[in-house]
């Protein structure tokens, strides 16, 4: 009797619940970006109302971080990258709440 | 398309320029500001940073191609649905630069504020805050009349701006 490879899927709890949980997009304050740029940059990607925007500016100016955006990893990932291009500083980081502690 | 032409002061941009130019020409292949994503794994990232650095580096010619023959004939620099965005973008790029490398004698609050005696400044320090200045003039300017370059009519606007103070004059003459 031959030996027999099995390939059957191992199960990673841990990782199926990071991939498919909620994440964060967070904007991060810097000294440099004046503020009707941050609200440009909020309207143009996420597709803000002015109040909107002003509202994260103000708490990205007043606190430091804003979550601008709460959802799937990869379209978080996507939009990080575009405030990237726009020169914000942004990270992504799981949605506590989804991923459990 | 509509386009926005600003006239600005060749007397005080032009001496900027070299300023502008030399802290573009240092992003050639860097990021203006350390790339900081969170948990994304070393091949995304990668990726990440050669994407970012070649759009950068796109942004960046439509800011510098603003200062052609035109601009240095009467001053006039045009923006329309184009340029207006790249070259924003580049002013962020450029301002963050200069922060990281030129101004770091001046703390952040006050680059925050800009409320700074610039004759109190040491040369260099002053040219290149001279220019971060500049900078965010620009983007104020562009910022104002975005939605009116959106609109897509055939209009064309000039306005004079002194290229110093952050608040454009509002002469327009159609």
């Amino acid at each position: 009797m031959g030996t027999k490879t099995h390939t059957s899927p191992v199960a990673h709890p841990e990782t199926e619940l990071a991939l498919h949980g909620l994440w964060r997009v967070v904007v991060i304050d810097d000294p440099v970006n004046i503020m009707s740029y941050f609200v440009l940059v909020f309207r143009k990607v996420f597709g803000f109302d002015e109040p909107t925007a002003r509202k994260h500016m103000m708490e990205v100016h007043e606190k430091g971080r804003s979550v601008v955006w709460t959802g799937l990893r990869e379209k978080a990932e996507a939009y990080t990258f575009t405030l990237h291009q726009w020169h914000l500083t942004a990270i992504i980081e799981p949605d506590e709440a989804s991923h459990g502690s | 398309m509509k386009r926005i032409e600003v006239r600005l002061s060749l007397e005080i941009v032009a001496p900027l320029l070299d300023v502008i130019k030399s802290v573009a020409d240092a992003l050639h292949e860097k990021l203006a500001a350390p790339l900081d994503i969170g948990e994304v794994d070393a091949d995304m990232r990668e990726f990440w940073r050669d994407e970012l650095i070649g759009a950068q580096n796109v942004d960046i010619a439509k800011l510098m191609a603003l200062f052609d023959k035109e601009f240095f004939a009467n001053g006039v620099v045009g923006f329309d649905a184009d340029n207006a965005e790249p070259v924003v973008r580049a002013c962020a790029a450029l301002r963050l630069r200069l922060r990281e490398e030129n101004l770091k004698s001046l703390p952040d609050e006050l680059l925050e504020t800009s409320e700074v005696e610039v004759e109190e400044l040491p040369q260099p320090v002053r040219k290149y805050f001279m220019g971060y200045l500049f900078l965010a003039t620009l983007q104020e300017l562009i910022i104002q009349h975005l939605d009116t370059l959106g609109e897509g009519d055939d209009d064309d606007d000039v306005e004079d701006e002194d290229g110093e103070d952050s608040e454009a004059d509002e002469n327009e003459k159609n």
